[in-house]
């Protein structure tokens, strides 16, 4: 299967998935039942931003769905293939805001679920200095605890900040590293729609620090693309709702680096099947260089310079 | 009188020159493409034979009762493509002795020490060759590689050392056909030898010497061209150009290099520079000396040197008018005869410097390779002493427009290495490209070759389609005189990849580069295949099995039609905007443009209306990629 069809296939599964949990939390809650994230004054920040509307209850949540079809044009090029991935986004905000129905509240310890307005206000400035170079978003499961926790580590002893979606979180769990927002490691969630809510941290930056326009989509693209330095790494067996997410990624401007076997494009999905190269390959590839000098002496610290991007012909 | 507009809304006809021409009662190819109206419809379809004395004989198709055999029997097949291999192996033979010429500067250059621009280039075909590299001195292996290139023309055995860089499957249809080349003059011989009265009449028989006389072209003659004149002069590099006739300077010493062997304009591109020679040009009045090139010599030095491309073939007769050119300093191939009458017009001095082509009404000025910078500072002070003569009837057209260009294969890999990841991915390879093409963000690769031709609108069908081609996610190479044709229409500048769509415009924002790539000259359709022939060994499969296509929007000489039938021949579906002189023979038609795909997985297509040729090569590009599996 071409690796749009893959993206295509993901994106109508996450779609499939979302009305049918509109579905079946309507039948609940009935349609009037108020819809929001805790702590937000952007509504459904990925839906706010792309549409410009506020979404507050259910009967206009399932309006949205005809937006996620339209987004669907299984057409095969680039453009419509990022469209799907930006389908699949919005799809899994559908999701995870059903869940947040009524007064919900669907995550538990560790994991953190969506992150409330007052934490990006204090990411914002750490992020725009460069305190924060980057923002690492690992999704999946890695092929030993140990690995993880190597991954992890070296992502953190570089003060990046780290998001953990899937078995991730227990292998970080079963090391013993600790995590939490000051630490700078993040738990979101088990399931893959979980990352939407990572996705929304980088929107509102754009809202709250780009100033970009609720409904400029194409300012929101470029701003999260030039400003908000963040990749994926998916690691483990790949679904094609996993590979669509990523397609939604790429549209942000947010190389995935992934351990499996799948068709690389070009500085935005990498394969990287050597664990130890996987921070190297991630950071060269979303261009984000160490302030080695600001980084508080951290265990590790020899390895801070592995994100240079060093041509052989150079 | 047909209506005169169709000919003069050409994009490649400045308007302003234009009237120029006419206030000044100068005969234009327009003007004799509208007086030979109507064209004869024997020689059209190609069913016109002058190979003996007992014709000219002519098929009849239009009525029953006309003749249906020449005088000795021929029919409209053995007759139309006797015609059609002729024509492949006079445009073989024009490119191949090219390259002979280059081989000849390069063996010259080695035993006068001169420089070698590119060693390494150098050091690695010699190794490709089997040349023991170590320990040699580079004036002793350019003579080697010299004398191995030279020896590739008429060497009694075995086939082109070429041939080896085409992938397995490709080589061994070749040999299937056994059409593999052996040797550049035979194979081009022998298809004057079976053409001839009473030898040959079976078309496919017929088509096949001719395969492999234009095979003897693109991966002997045009390829020994590229290469050695790489290492002779330099592999070109990435850099921004000047294009368009607006290039001339008003108050300068104008030279215009026209032609086709770099022998030529790289000589001239030293004698430019000479500061007497700039000096004198100060002393007659002018500001310096402003050398531009025209076709393909005109892309030789722009791709290696940045000289501005002043123009195609369709513009050549219009830099004369002008008024500002002192010199036209010509060699070989697609030099109008008609450019004596209009220089005459003017101060013009039209200069031939080539024994090989000689135009009455023209200065010669014979350039000996021997003696290269002598002789082209003496052409340049010729220049320079006629610029007292010029009169004030003069127009310097403001059309110009800049772009990038300058990709060879290496550059082009050097730009894929931009974007690997230095612990992912090795560099030095099309990784890259290939990534792209299979992952969909590119759909293919199409070539735009070829020339100008009054039968359809000229630039506009390159235009026309290459835009129609990125804006559908095809990344386009181009050479010769549609690469002129692009980049006078913007297509390689930063700009043009607003008109790509989004797969193309991320790849060359990625790569820096332009959405049209320039390749270089005719014979640097070499570099082409070159690049296919990497991608396919990168790959594992054949030419034929990759999302790419070629097309010849315009083309018009007999040096396009060996090139469309070597890049059949090597798998490649060629769409050609002109009609060629087939079509009184339905068998030989077909063969062309069926058959073959047959044989050779390419075949030619003919479709006048660029943006239906662009659908075609589309529709062919997502074939071959259901066949991929991508
Ligand atoms: S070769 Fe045959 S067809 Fe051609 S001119 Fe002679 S007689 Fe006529
Ligand atoms: S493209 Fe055609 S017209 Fe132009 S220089 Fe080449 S052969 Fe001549």
């Amino acid at each position: 299967m071409s690796l749009f069809d893959i993206i295509f296939t993901g994106s109508e599964q996450a779609l499939a998935a979302c009305k049918s949990i509109v579905e079946k939390t309507v039948a609940e809650r009935g349609e009037n039942a108020k819809v929001a994230f805790p702590g937000t004054a952007y509504s459904l920040p990925t839906i706010y931003a792309a549409t410009g509307k506020k979404i507050n209850t259910l009967a206009e949540l399932k309006n949205v769905i005809p937006m996620i079809e339209s987004l669907i044009v299984k057409e095969q090029n680039l453009e419509k293939a990022l469209n799907a991935g930006l389908a699949t986004a919005v799809a899994a905000e559908v999701i995870e805001a059903c869940k947040y129905v009524g007064e919900n509240t669907p995550y538990a310890e560790p994991c953190i679920g969506f992150i409330p307005d007052t934490v990006i206000r204090s990411l914002g400035v750490p992020l725009v200095t460069g305190d924060i170079p980057g923002v690492a978003v690992i999704i999946g499961e890695a092929p030993s605890d140990e690995e993880a926790a190597k991954i992890i580590k070296s992502y953190q002893t570089k003060g990046l900040l780290v998001f953990l979606v899937g078995k991730i979180i227990d292998q970080a769990i079963n090391t013993k590293i600790k995590m939490g927002l000051e630490l700078r490691i993040i738990p979101l969630g088990y399931d893959v729609t979980s990352v939407i809510h990572v996705v929304t941290v980088a929107i509102r930056a754009a809202l709250i620090f780009g100033n970009v326009q609720p409904g400029n989509l194409a300012e929101l693209l470029k701003y999260t693309k030039e400003r908000v330095p963040a990749f994926v790494n998916a690691l483990g067996p790949l679904s094609e709702l996993v590979v669509s997410a990523g397609a939604g990624a790429i549209a942000l401007g947010f190389p995935v680096i992934t351990d499996q076997d799948v068709q690389e494009v070009p500085e935005n999905l990498i394969v990287q099947k050597d664990h130890d190269k996987i921070a190297a390959t991630s950071l060269e590839a979303r261009g984000i260089k160490i302030k080695i000098t600001e980084i508080p002496i951290p265990v590790g610290f020899a390895a801070a310079f592995e994100g240079e991007r060093v041509r052989k012909e150079d | 009188m047909q209506d005169e507009l169709s000919y003069v809304k050409d994009e490649t006809a400045i308007p302003s020159l234009l009237k120029k021409a006419k206030d000044d009662k100068i005969e234009t190819v327009w003007d004799r493409a509208l007086a030979m109206q109507p064209q004869c419809g024997f020689g059209e379809m190609g069913v016109c034979c002058t190979n003996c004395s007992m014709g000219p004989c002519r098929i009849v198709k239009i009525s029953p009762d006309g003749p249906k055999k020449g005088i000795c029997g021929a029919t409209e097949d053995t007759i139309a493509s006797r015609n059609f291999a002729r024509s492949v192996a006079a445009g073989s033979a024009a490119h191949s002795d090219h390259g002979r010429d280059i081989a000849e500067a390069l063996h010259y250059a080695a035993e006068q020490k001169r420089p070698i621009k590119d060693e390494k280039k150098l050091r690695a075909l010699a190794e490709e060759w089997g040349i023991q590299t170590e320990g040699r001195s580079v004036e002793d292996l350019a003579s080697k590689v010299a004398e191995k290139a030279l020896n590739e023309f008429g060497k009694p055995f075995g086939h082109l050392q070429f041939v080896e860089r085409a992938p397995q499957k490709r080589k061994e249809i070749w040999e299937s056909m056994d059409v593999t080349p052996r040797a550049i003059d035979r194979d081009i011989v022998e298809v004057l030898h079976s053409t001839h009265m009473g030898c040959d009449a079976d078309y496919r028989n017929i088509i096949t010497a001719a395969v492999r006389a234009a095979l003897s072209d693109g991966w002997g003659g045009s390829m020994i061209g590229t290469e050695l004149s790489d290492i002779l002069f330099g592999t070109p590099v990435p850099h921004e150009v000047e294009a368009n006739l607006g290039v001339l300077k008003k108050d300068c010493v104008n030279i215009v290099v026209h032609g086709h062997e770099p022998t030529l304009s790289e000589a001239l591109v030293l004698a430019v520079n000479d500061p007497d020679l700039i000096e004198a040009a100060k002393q007659e009045g002018a500001q310096g000396i402003n050398l531009v090139g025209m076709c393909c010599t005109g892309n030789e030095v722009a791709m290696r040197h940045g000289i501005p491309m002043a123009g195609n073939f369709f513009q050549q007769e219009l830099a004369v008018v002008t008024g500002v050119v002192e010199a036209m300093v010509v060699d070989v191939q697609c030099i109008m005869p008609s450019l004596p009458q209009v220089a005459k017009c003017y101060h013009t001095k039209l200069i031939t410097t080539s024994r090989k082509a000689k135009i009455p009404g023209a200065v010669h000025m014979e350039f000996d390779e021997k003696n290269s910078v002598e002789c082209a500072r003496k052409i340049v002070l010729e220049a320079v002493m006629n610029f007292k003569n010029r009169t004030d009837n003069v127009l310097v057209p403001e059309e110009k427009v800049t772009g990038r260009i300058g990709y060879s294969v290496e550059s082009i890999i050097r730009a894929l290495d931009g974007i690997t990841n230095t612990f992912a991915h090795q560099s030095g390879t099309v990784k890259p490209l290939v990534d792209a093409v299979k992952s969909g963000v590119l759909r293919g690769v199409a070539a735009i070759v070829g020339c100008n031709n009054h039968r359809v609108p000229a630039d506009q069908s390159h235009v026309l389609l290459a835009k129609e081609l990125i804006k559908n996610d095809v990344l386009v190479v181009t050479t010769g005189c549609g690469a002129h044709a692009c980049i006078k229409a913007g297509l390689m500048s930063e700009d043009a990849v607003k008109l790509c769509g989004k797969g193309l415009a991320t790849c060359c924002e990625l790569l820096k580069v332009p959405p049209v790539l320039h390749m270089g000259s005719c014979v640097d359709i070499s570099r082409i295949l070159q690049l296919l022939a990497i991608i396919s060994k990168y790959m594992n499969v054949d030419i034929k099995d990759l999302p790419v296509a070629a097309a010849a929007p315009e083309w018009m000489s007999e040096k396009a039609l060996s090139i469309g039938t070597y890049a059949v021949a090597s798998g490649i579906y060629v769409v050609l905007g002109v009609t060629p002189q087939i079509t009184g023979s339905e068998n030989l038609t077909k063969y062309l443009t069926s058959d073959m795909e047959n044989i050779y997985g390419g075949r030619f297509e003919i479709e006048s209306d660029p943006i239906k040729a662009a659908h075609k090569i589309l529709d062919h590009i997502e074939v071959k990629r259901k066949q991929l599996d991508i």
